[in-house]
């Protein structure tokens, strides 16, 4: 790993001394204004993303009605889902693929971070080798450790809390207040588990590293916002459920044109998946057309959750005289 | 639950690149950030040796053979090992020893006992840098960046000095006067008696190095990569190298015969006039960083790279010579400050978990007794 230590760590440390020498040697400062550099300078990758990440919660319903319909013919359902990305013009990487393009920056980053920090004198004699011979890197280190109430070497609690606080709601920002039941247990753990992690993790890391971390994540919701054009899921989270209810109490011509919609640009016949369906009804788990033995005129729930609209093809397949 | 799908969800996706993310962190950051080892330095009286070793325990041994004076006497409590940096000091029948966990003990030098401890219930931040004793009174810098004198016998504060930053140097005592540097780019003078400050000085660099007081100048390496020397009596400065090393000055310098010779991070041992600054030879140039003080035997200076290498620079001659010793384990190296008497060259090496005392006839570069693992 030398060429990765001389290289983009290296390149990091001396960025991050040099800089210092703007900010009156305070390294907690120069973390900030750093993770805002490179911040900025990954934008279009972060835009990517983020743009990325929207339009496949867009596309959550439709490809939720198609895993309903094609349950059974895996193939098919693969085959479905690809072409509906096609045509949506989505990536399912292309959530990811930005983020892992940034992870090496990342990492460099945290790495140079902890050995600036250079808390025992093993870590500052190892840190002799990284500094290039620019004169104003060796005559700032060594940094400036105390920032605002805390010393960047050790753990601070308040930080490492705000860590797990910005963190979820930037997580929250993007997590869409999904009605099936499946993306919604996914969502719910991607939203508590990372914050707590990393949380917890603040806790015993250097106070240095959990500041890069709160700077980052209040730099990603500031992008959310401006890119993904408003709050997100944290405007909706009092009103999730008021969403669904609106979608369902809206007027039969606006549902239709909605259906239509859909059908049009996938081929589904399904309901338009506003309306929340339990993961297990009998009809699921019979599979296929789930209408076939229900009497037409038969009482529907009142429950607006259970209310079901018959598909085209099943009205087809009924039954006749019952 | 039915798998539904084989096609990864992308949150699925983006969540395993975030534990792989994570995993690379945690694996990173715990093989980037050390733990203190510690890099004692060899006290040497008429008869006897003292080192700490990585295990925390002050250990005594007969300058002769080597051999263990009394079973090593721990310092710490009994929950944790303490990391040694400094070089203890010996005076009379006491050793003087602090530790990275902020304490500074004392031991018996004649059966090995832990005599006194500072302070007795809380502790300072960690001492990195040696004590002296001198006049009656204890000498240390600390983490705090404050420099305490504590009376010898009592082990009471006298008096405490604060610095800017960090003091990891040694304090060095010359008539009514202690010198000591600091992280916060400066040398200080203080009153021997009551810590008030005479005069300070200041680098452009922080400050590591242990300063060396030679004909009435002080002479300081900063990590500005010069050599300064400054008048020991007003803090006046009588010139700075002109020559700038590639990398931090270190480990102190010392000087014979008018000539400086500082060691540094660059693998070279700079050779300056004591009186003009200027270079009067080329560097001589060993095979690795140079972070231990070198010591003067006889007409030769005695220097030992990271790698564990010993080599003797002909003063005549300004000339360095191949190795002339070189540690048995390839993974050991040399960072605590050489300490040398009667023509024996004492060597403190270590690696991450273990260290090995050696004792090496400058002349003939032989061990003189079987090295002595510590730990």
């Amino acid at each position: 790993m030398e060429w990765w230590n001389a290289g983009p760590v290296a390149l990091m440390i001396n960025s991050l001394v040099a800089l210092s020498s703007y900010l009156h040697g305070s390294l907690g400062l120069t973390i900030i204004i750093l993770t805002i550099i490179i911040r900025f300078a990954m934008y279009p990758l972060t835009v990517k993303q983020l743009r990325s990440t929207k339009a496949m919660q867009e596309l959550q319903p439709k490809i939720a009605e198609l895993q309903k319909k094609y349950a059974k013919d895996k193939k098919r359902l693969a085959d479905e889902q690809m072409k509906l990305y096609r045509e949506a013009g989505v990536s399912p990487a292309g959530c990811g693929v930005p983020m892992l393009i940034q992870m090496p920056i990342w990492i460099a980053l945290y790495q140079s971070i902890i050995r600036l920090l250079a808390i025992t004198p093993e870590d500052l004699l190892g840190l002799s080798k990284a500094l290039w011979s620019w004169p104003v890197v060796y005559t700032m280190v060594p940094l400036n450790n105390s920032f605002l109430w805390f010393r960047l070497e050790n753990p601070d609690t308040p930080l490492a809390v705000l860590v797990g606080v910005t963190m979820w709601l930037q997580q929250k920002m993007v997590t869409p207040d999904s009605t099936d039941p499946q993306q919604r247990s996914q969502s719910q753990l991607m939203l508590w588990m990372m914050p707590l992690m990393f949380g917890f993790l603040a806790m015993s890391f250097p106070s240095g590293l959990a500041l890069y971390w709160v700077a980052s994540n209040i730099i990603t919701i500031i992008m959310q916002y401006f890119i993904t054009g408003g709050w997100g899921g944290l405007s909706k989270s009092k009103g999730g459920r008021a969403v669904v209810k609106a979608s369902i109490g809206k007027s039969s011509g606006d549902l239709k044109k909605r259906i239509a919609q859909a059908e049009q640009s996938a081929g589904i016949t399904a309901m338009e998946a506003d309306i929340v369906v339990p993961a297990s009804t009998p009809e699921d788990e019979a599979g296929g057309d789930v209408s076939a033995d229900k009497p037409r005129g038969a009482g529907y729930p009142g429950d607006a959750k259970t209310i079901r609209r018959q598909s085209k093809r099943s009205r087809g397949h009924r039954p006749k005289g019952r | 639950m039915q798998i539904k799908d084989k096609i990864l969800p992308g949150k699925l996706l983006l969540l395993l690149a975030v534990i792989l993310v994570l995993g690379g962190l945690l694996f990173s950051g715990c093989t980037v950030r050390s733990t203190p080892v510690g890099w004692s330095g060899v006290a040497v009286t008429d008869n006897a040796l003292f080192v700490a070793s990585l295990e925390g325990e002050l250990v005594g041994l007969n300058k002769s053979d080597g051999n263990p004076l009394w079973t090593g006497c721990p310092l710490g409590t009994s929950k944790e090992t303490v990391a040694v940096y400094t070089t203890p000091a010996v005076d009379g029948d006491l050793v003087y020893v602090g530790g990275y966990d902020g304490r500074v003990y004392t031991v018996s030098s004649t059966s090995g006992y832990r005599e006194r401890v500072y302070p007795l219930d809380d502790n300072l931040e960690s001492i990195v840098g040696g004590l002296v004793v001198s006049g009656g009174r204890v000498y240390f810098g600390c983490d705090d960046g404050k420099v305490y004198a504590l009376s010898a016998d009592e082990f009471r504060k006298e008096w405490e000095f604060q610095t800017g930053d960090k003091v990891w140097s040694t304090p060095v005592v010359s008539g009514e006067t202690v010198y000591v540097s600091s992280f916060d780019k400066k040398v200080y003078a203080l009153n021997v008696a009551d810590g008030t400050e005479k005069w300070h000085f200041e680098t452009e660099g922080g400050i590591v190095s242990t300063p060396l007081v030679y004909n009435d100048t002080v002479y300081i390496g900063s990590f500005d990569r010069h050599i300064y020397a400054v008048d020991a009596a007003d803090g006046s400065l009588r010139w700075r190298s002109e020559v700038e090393a590639d990398k931090w000055f270190w480990a102190q310098p010392i000087a014979y015969d008018n000539i400086i010779y500082a060691p540094n991070l660059d693998g070279k041992v700079y050779m300056l006039d004591t009186e003009s600054g200027y270079e009067v030879a080329v560097p001589a140039e060993l095979d690795s960083p140079i972070s231990s003080s070198p010591v003067v035997v006889g007409d030769k200076v005695i220097i030992a790279s990271q790698e564990g290498r010993v080599f003797s620079l002909d003063t005549s001659s300004n000339m360095v010579s191949t190795s002339i010793f070189t540690v048995s384990n390839d993974d050991e190296v040399i960072r605590a400050p050489l300490c040398a008497s009667e023509g024996v060259v004492y060597i403190h090496a270590q690696t991450s978990k273990h260290d090995t005392l050696y004792a090496v006839d400058v002349e003939t570069g032989r061990e003189v007794w079987v090295p002595v693992s510590l730990s």
